[in-house]
């Protein structure tokens, strides 16, 4: 240590340095500065600061204060005093620089500069040295103490923390920049998916990138005769490549429908240009089609797409694919399919939903998806594909998936049934009950179907009474049941505070014990049930729906 | 038809017979009957051929009869159960859960 300079004064200089380093908001700027000042404490004619390019792995000045401008001085690992400091990861001390053999002596002969004695330490991280701190010649020329090594690896490990802090706060802000690219990408990317059109619309279409962008597409567009022609698409693969050649083909294959082609004549023609612009393996599995609303015809051909699921009165029907994805062989002849809508609902879904999997276990499948479909059937179109979809996003996705549905909206206006308010008392139940069979009766529904509806819509108020209202009092519950072809809806509303669908408790019908029995029973017995704040956000409705078989009665799920 | 509770003692064996429609108006009074019987013998047994109705609340003072009951090593059971309780018992999937019987002959011979 200098001589005359007590520890104090070394104290205070490293707790004035450690401060600097650790608020510095512009380390180049603050190493400069640090670099300076131990230049001066130290009393050293010249200090320099190295670091190694992780890039070429060579050691460089960036840093330097002295006589001579030396940034941008690169050496290797292991050569001369700075090299082997960073190599050995080890202080070196040099005493006399013109007879020890470690000092490389070429900048002294290329400056004029005579370096006489040394201190070098490495600039140490948990992952190795990334650099070296040098000061060269005791101002005057004394030599330099074991103590001023101490007090150089002192100031060096909050200056290599300070640098290591830095570049990790650059790779993040690098991936930052990505992910914001990426975010961009996908907007762009969802800005090339037709806008849900309002009123009526017989198609509607979701898409679930799996990351941030997708290779699935759907498309809808009017034709000029009138009908709709619709596309939907999965590119082979996923990922930036896929993402940018799902733009290629998705605009490939509207213009190639746009004139109205069938279905069978639109593919080939997409395929042949297909094959003669995709390339690497790549291949895009495609469905397209027309519907034609004034007399509910469809016809569609599908290249190498999952199975088309139709789904009517009687149940499920599956069309599976007419021919080869596009882009693999030319000259291909697809088949065709055509069929009258009427009021069935047909799906095409990327494969990306049927290789759905619940945690650790198997896909899911056509006979998954079909069950999950099964169990939305009551909802109108738009809020069972969000179902649907909400279903789907529970579960494992792997690949980019994609729902396209087509169905005409249900168009006749809803026939009440019963608009019944009642106190929120248990003795009121009975009379409710009552009421709520005569009008299930009027219907035709089954006396076994129409004892396990009341029991539903009984339970639910219960459940109101007890839990949203926290038991009997005149506030009221008011029951509605509507029909609108063969769905019952029966909708509660209540003036009670808000109730936190997440909260509702419920247990497995398999499992003994008293309570908490009302929530499966409604569940078992309706088609679908859904709690939600009451308009203006004043008390809560729910509304359950059941779908009649046309024979009155249905089989309940129990 | 009225809702009723009614306790009735036939030697050893207490028989709760339970008629209309049991829902959370009262189940609180049926699950307390059932209770009660329970404490004073070791084989009960609730009667319900004239039940027309029940629910949840309904189910779950049966289910605590019947855990009550197993817990001491007594006897409970169902008798006479009609078709609307035994809907809604096989929708709890509690069919085979309760020892059913036919009349209250079959059982008080257990």
């Amino acid at each position: 240590m200098p001589d005359g300079v007590d520890e104090r004064r070394a104290l205070d200089f490293l707790a004035e340095l450690v401060q600097a380093l650790a608020l510095s908001t512009d380390l180049g700027k603050t190493l400069s500065m640090a670099l300076g000042r131990i230049a001066d404490f130290m009393q050293a004619e010249a200090a320099s600061m190295f670091l190694v390019d992780p890039v070429s792995g060579l050691i460089e000045c960036r840093l330097c204060v002295g006589p001579v401008d030396i940034v941008g001085l690169k050496l290797e690992v292991g050569q001369g005093i700075i090299g082997r400091a960073v190599a050995q990861n080890t202080t070196q001390i040099v005493r006399d620089a013109q007879t020890d053999a470690r000092v490389n002596v070429r900048v002294d002969a290329e400056t004029g500069f005579v370096t006489r004695s040394i201190i070098c330490v490495p600039l140490t991280t948990g992952e190795g040295p990334i650099g070296a701190i040098e000061v060269i010649n005791r101002r005057g020329g004394g030599l330099f103490e074991i103590e001023d090594a101490v007090l150089l690896e002192t100031v060096a490990a909050p200056a290599a923390l300070a640098i290591n802090n830095a570049r990790l706060v650059d790779s993040l802000v690098e991936q930052q920049r990505i992910r914001r690219e990426l975010d961009l990408a996908r907007r762009m990317q969802k800005m090339l998916l037709p806008k849900r059109r309002r009123g009526k619309f017989p198609l509607i279409g979701i898409n679930l990138p799996a990351h941030e962008i997708s290779g699935d597409f759907y498309d809808y567009f009017d034709l000029p005769d009138g009908r709709i022609a619709f596309v939907i698409g999965d590119i082979s693969g996923k990922g930036l490549d896929a993402a940018f050649l799902m733009v290629r083909v998705a605009s490939l294959l509207r213009w190639s429908g746009k004139d109205g082609l069938a279905p069978a004549q639109w593919l080939a023609r997409a395929n042949n240009e297909s094959c003669q612009t995709l390339n690497e393996g790549r291949f895009v599995c495609a469905l397209v089609g027309q519907y034609d609303r004034n007399d509910g015809s469809v016809v569609f051909a599908s290249a190498g797409f999952p199975p088309a699921l139709l789904q009517g009165a009687k149940g499920f029907e599956t069309f599976i694919a007419d021919g080869p994805p596009l882009g693999i062989l030319p000259d291909i002849d697809y088949g065709e399919r055509r069929l009258t809508l009427g009021d069935d609902a047909l799906y095409f879904f990327s494969d990306g939903a049927i290789d759905a999997r619940e945690a650790g276990q198997q896909r899911i499948g056509n006979e998954g998806l079909r069950d999950m479909i099964a169990r939305h059937t009551g909802l109108a179109p738009e809020p069972r594909l969000r179902a649907l979809i909400g279903d789907l996003k529970r579960m494992q996705l792997a690949d980019d998936t994609t729902v396209l549905l087509l169905q005409e909206p249900r168009g006749t206006a809803a026939q009440i049934l019963l608009d019944l308010p009642f106190p929120a008392r248990a003795e009121e139940l009975r009379r409710v009950r009552a009421r709520l069979r005569e009008a299930l009766d009027t219907q035709g529904v089954g006396p076994e179907l129409r004892d396990r509806l009341v029991l539903a819509v009984d339970e639910a108020c219960t459940n109101i009474i007890r839990h949203a209202y926290c038991g009997n009092c005149d506030d009221k519950i008011t029951l509605r049941l509507t029909r609108e072809r063969d769905m019952l809806a029966f909708e509660l509303r209540d003036e009670a505070p808000a109730v936190d669908p997440e909260k509702i408790t419920s247990r497995d019908l398999g499992d003994c014990r008293p309570g908490g029995l009302g929530v499966p029973f409604i569940r078992a017995l309706m088609d679908d049930w859904q709690l939600e704040p009451g308009t203006d956000g004043k008390g809560n409705v729910l509304r359950m729906r059941k779908r009649l078989h046309s024979d009155g009665d249905t089989e309940t799920n129990t | 038809m009225n809702n009723e509770c009614v306790s009735e003692t036939v030697g050893d064996y207490v028989v709760v017979r339970l008629r209309g429609e049991v829902d959370l108006s009262w189940s609180q009074q049926v699950r307390k009957a059932i209770l009660t019987a329970l404490g004073a013998t070791g084989k009960v047994g609730v009667e319900m051929s004239e039940v027309s109705y029940i629910d949840s609340s309904g189910i779950a003072a049966l289910v605590e009869g019947l855990q009550n009951a197993r817990s001491k090593g007594q006897q409970f059971g169902l008798v006479g159960v009609s078709k609307a309780v035994m809907a809604v018992l096989q929708l709890a999937r509690l069919d085979r859960v309760f020892p059913i019987f036919p009349d209250l002959d079959a059982a008080r011979a257990g």
